[in-house]
């Protein structure tokens, strides 16, 4: 038996031995140790590589877009906002951000006279943007607004 | 134990004085081990690197400080590439100071001495990718010696630099150079280089009825010694990756007119020196490109060791060889030396 | 003994201290990633580009109202390496070292079309101004020298603190172009140790050690305010409040002795604003020394036309009328009609008077706007100090009990009534 042969089955023996509870020999126990050693620096290698492949810098571009006075958005106006992908949709209630990022696969929706159509698979919004047909299976989505304290409206696009 | 594809890269047995670190000093295969982690770790910083004029030092900034483990694995390519650089330079020294280049192996030598070169090119491409204040003036300096060759000079420059002065298209280039051609060339005449290895007998020994130690190691002993090497080999990068940062300065701003650093890679220094002799032909490629054509003819002109002595450290056949590659490697010392202190 | 042999063989032929040598290592590369600040991102809506320098910097105070860091972040002004965690590599392509408005880069850092180097027609082109002002070329303390000592046979300047061509010349006295002085080409040995001895005030000067003379280089030297501190203090803040104790860094100092080349420093101890404004040599009238001296010195004054001068009498021109008036005119009023005037501008940077649409703002004869006075509706002034925020009214000359020779306006006429006893 060769020395990497009879290390092999010491290290076996050694291991079923420690498992049973009985002695092992010395080289087995060493060997295994070793290659306990080794599979471990893997492993935590292993952690660093996942790290390193997974980093996210983090947004370029603003997540908060100013969209000045909430008096140049009076009731009854709908307004594209390009830098956002959105509309703004002001009514007597409020002001409405849609974004016109079709909620099925991303494609950019048209407006139509009765509401929104998105050109890509033909998924059908109301003016509002709630879903009427098409493989999208959610209403468009709703995008953050809030008054700052000098009266304009700062949109989120996240 | 069955042995794997690994195991049978190997021979079944090889003389054991000869597989001795004493012996070999593990140079080749620790040279093969960090080509391997030089492969690696090239891969992983492509994820992040920008071969742009802009994009270069901010990606590699972004690499080093923000990448978890980033820095890490720049440090270990940069510490990599400079421990190939001194194991191949070892073990050149090994198989002078052994003799083992005596036919059959001259060819393989050759390879050697090209794998050499490519080596080189490799480490200067990929300083250049930096492209940061620090390596600017090489470049400048290094690309304009090719100007300097006859008949051929415009046309060499133009073919490594893309238009008539360094810009966005060398960085294109030496990028393309560093990660694919360069990398394959290496690859195909290393693998060929291990090959020849095996062909031309292994290790060179002297013929069995001379030989004095009959005993042999098997192929799993010699993987295990490799292995053993490899771990020990990390470790040591690890270390140095972790507490001596690969260098980076600001990037190259094309307004700043002044030369703040003007020292060659470290492995260019005595060819700095060289050049403030005078032509720049002369001493920048002829005596260079000179030299590597000596190392190649060593095996053809000079006297080789006899096979009796194969296997043992300086022979008495090939003490030419042993001593004119002494006077080589003290030159280029000194003249590093010179260069490095100004 | 036996026992440790084989250990050792043993430990030999299985490589482990090698793979615990390699553990180690691996747990400290990663015990040694960790230590570092950790990455706080910065991306400034005007440039749109990451940067770090929060990482370490992150209880800078904000500079001023008008250069939020969330619109600018730090490296459109100060330059640096902004992905840089560490602080070598990430200060040292920075402008100026800590000062980005040194004069030698203040077009690199304050600049831009939107900034401080854009159209003249629109009052941006501050920092061209500012490199061709009196204040930052010297050249009339120069000029002067030299012709005193025979080294130019007339008073018109040729050279400045740096060489310097200006090639829109709009005033009649503006130049083309000045040289650098050099002290090293001068033969008279009265020149050169007025070089030696006298070029601590301009703005490119290091400043003459002592509180009372603490200052900045550059835009900071006004504009950031330093007088009686400590240099050394880490300063993070521009402002346009400037008090006449910034101005006194460099002016109301002492007296130039010329004969044996030296400055004498004040010696006065002043105990009150009165007497600690200007150096105990003449009477000033009472809203000289109540007021700071931006209250009345324009931004022309201060910060240059655009020309080359060869002396600050040439750019120097607030007189007493032009808040006053004489007895035969009143003072030169202009009605805010445009939404982008000046006056209006400068009113929002520095908030100390409300100014609107169809306020009526006294103006200079060479039609800057005193932007912070306004004229009442019962015809008398008001003005707001810029760096108090104090409120004082005031009258026209005409029609009151004036005693004055409407042909002679110069200030020392008025204070042979006017000026206050020291």
């Amino acid at each position: 038996m060769s020395a990497t042969q009879s290390r092999d089955s010491s290290e076996k023996q050694a291991s079923i031995q420690v498992a049973r509870g009985q002695g092992t020999t010395r080289r087995g126990f060493l060997s295994l140790m070793t290659k306990g050693m080794v599979y471990l620096s893997g492993l935590l290698g292993l952690r660093g590589l996942i790290s390193f492949l997974v980093y996210d810098s983090g947004p370029t571009t603003q997540t908060r877009i100013n969209l000045g006075a909430s008096s140049n958005y009076p009731p009854g106006t709908r307004t594209l906002v390009a830098e956002a992908n959105a509309i703004l949709i002001s009514q007597e209630g409020g002001v409405l951000a849609l974004s016109l990022i079709c909620p099925h696969l991303g494609c950019l929706v048209g407006e139509t006279p009765d509401g929104f159509t998105c050109p890509c698979h033909g998924s059908r919004f109301d003016r509002s943007g709630g879903l009427i047909r098409g493989p999208a299976r959610q209403s468009m989505v709703r995008l953050e607004i809030e008054v700052d304290r000098d009266g304009n409206l700062i949109l989120s696009m996240a | 134990m069955r042995p794997s594809f690994y195991h049978h890269l190997h021979p079944p047995t090889i003389p054991s004085p000869q597989a001795r670190f004493r012996y070999t000093l593990g140079a080749g295969g620790i040279s093969v081990y960090l080509t391997l982690v030089l492969l690696v770790t090239g891969i992983l910083e492509m994820y992040y690197y920008v071969p742009t004029p802009e994009g270069a030092t901010h990606s590699i900034q972004t690499l080093t400080f923000l990448v978890p483990y980033g820095g890490l694995v720049r440090n270990l390519h940069y510490w990599a590439a400079q421990g190939l650089m001194v194991s191949v330079l070892v073990h050149l020294l090994r198989v002078i100071w052994t003799g083992g280049y005596a036919p059959p192996r001259r060819f393989n030598y050759l390879l050697g001495v090209l794998l050499l070169v490519v080596i080189v090119l490799l480490d200067f491409t990929g300083y250049v990718l930096r492209w940061d204040e620090g390596v600017r003036w090489a470049l400048v300096a290094g690309t304009n010696l090719l100007k300097t060759v006859p008949l051929l000079g415009n046309d060499l420059y133009i073919l490594a630099v893309g238009g008539d002065q360094t810009g966005p298209a060398t960085l294109v280039r030496f990028y393309a150079w560093h990660v694919f051609g360069l990398t394959l060339l290496l690859v195909v005449l290393a693998i060929w280089h291990l090959f020849r290895i095996r062909r031309d007998g292994g290790i060179a020994v002297p013929p069995p009825e001379l030989r004095r130690d009959p005993r042999r190691i098997t192929r799993f002993e010699l993987a295990r010694r490799e292995g053993t090497a490899a771990i020990v080999a990390s470790g040591v990068l690890i270390l140095l990756a972790t507490f001596i940062p690969a260098p980076l300065a600001q990037s190259i701003d094309p307004s700043n007119l002044a030369t703040t650093e003007t020292q060659a890679p470290w492995f260019f220094l005595w060819v700095q020196q060289l050049l403030k002799l005078g032509s720049p032909f002369l001493w920048g490629v002829l005596l260079p490109l000179g030299l590597i054509v000596i190392l190649g003819l060593i095996p053809y002109i000079l006297p080789l060791a006899r096979p009796a002595e194969l296997g043992t450290w300086f022979p008495q056949g090939n003490r030419s060889a042993q001593a004119m590659i002494l006077i080589l490697l003290l030159g280029i010392l000194l003249l590093s030396l010179l260069a490095w202190l100004g | 003994m036996v026992g440790l042999n084989s250990i050792a063989t043993g430990l030999r032929r299985t490589a482990l201290i090698p793979a615990v040598f390699l553990l180690l290592t691996i747990i400290l590369a990663g015990w040694h990633n960790n230590r570092r600040p950790r990455a706080i991102a910065l991306l400034p809506s005007l440039t749109n580009q990451p940067e770090y320098c929060l990482s370490c910097h992150q209880d800078l105070p904000e500079i001023s109202r008008s250069h939020p860091f969330q619109a600018f972040g730090c490296v459109l002004c100060h330059g640096g390496e902004r992905l840089s965690l560490e602080a070598d590599l990430a200060h040292r392509s920075m402008r100026g070292g800590r000062n980005p408005s040194d004069l030698t880069v203040a077009q690199d850092s304050c600049g831009g079309s939107n900034c401080h180097t854009g159209e003249a027609a629109q009052e941006r082109n501050h920092v061209q101004r500012v490199l061709t002002s009196v204040q930052a070329t010297y050249a009339g303390a120069i000029a002067n020298l030299r012709y005193s000592f025979g080294a130019q046979p007339d008073l018109t300047a040729r050279m400045g603190i740096f060489a310097i061509r200006d090639e829109h010349i709009q005033t009649p006295t503006g130049l083309p172009g000045l040289e650098a002085f050099a002290p090293e080409n001068e033969t008279n040995p009265g020149i050169q140790a007025f070089a030696q001895n006298c070029l601590n005030c301009h703005l490119s000067a290091e400043p003459l050690p002592g509180e009372e003379t603490s200052r900045l280089t550059g835009c900071a030297a006004c504009h950031s305010l330093t007088a009686g501190d400590d240099l050394d203090q880490p300063l993070h803040s521009l402002t346009l409040k400037i008090p006449y104790t910034q101005c006194n860094t460099c002016h109301n100092r002492g007296n130039y002795d010329l004969r044996n080349m030296h400055f004498v420093p004040r010696s006065d101890k002043p105990q009150d604003r009165l007497h600690d404004y200007y150096q105990p040599i003449a009477q000033f009238v009472r809203c000289e020394w109540t007021l700071d001296c931006i209250d009345c010195h324009t931004r022309y004054e201060i910060m240059g036309d655009g020309d080359l001068h060869s002396n600050q009498r040439e750019i120097r021109y607030i007189q007493c009328r032009t808040c006053h008036g004489t007895l035969d005119e009143l003072p030169l009023t202009r009605t805010i009609t445009d939404p982008e005037d000046l006056a209006l501008r400068m009113s929002f940077l520095n908030p100390v008077i409300d100014l609107g649409g169809g306020d009526t703002v006294l103006v200079s004869s060479r039609g800057e706007p005193l932007w912070n006075t306004r004229r009442l509706a019962d015809g008398s002034y008001e003005l707001f100090g810029k760096a108090s925020g104090q409120r004082f009214t005031f009258r026209a000359v005409k029609g009151s009990a004036c005693q004055q020779n409407t042909a002679e306006q110069e200030s020392r006429y008025c204070h042979e009534c006017h000026a206050v006893e020291r």
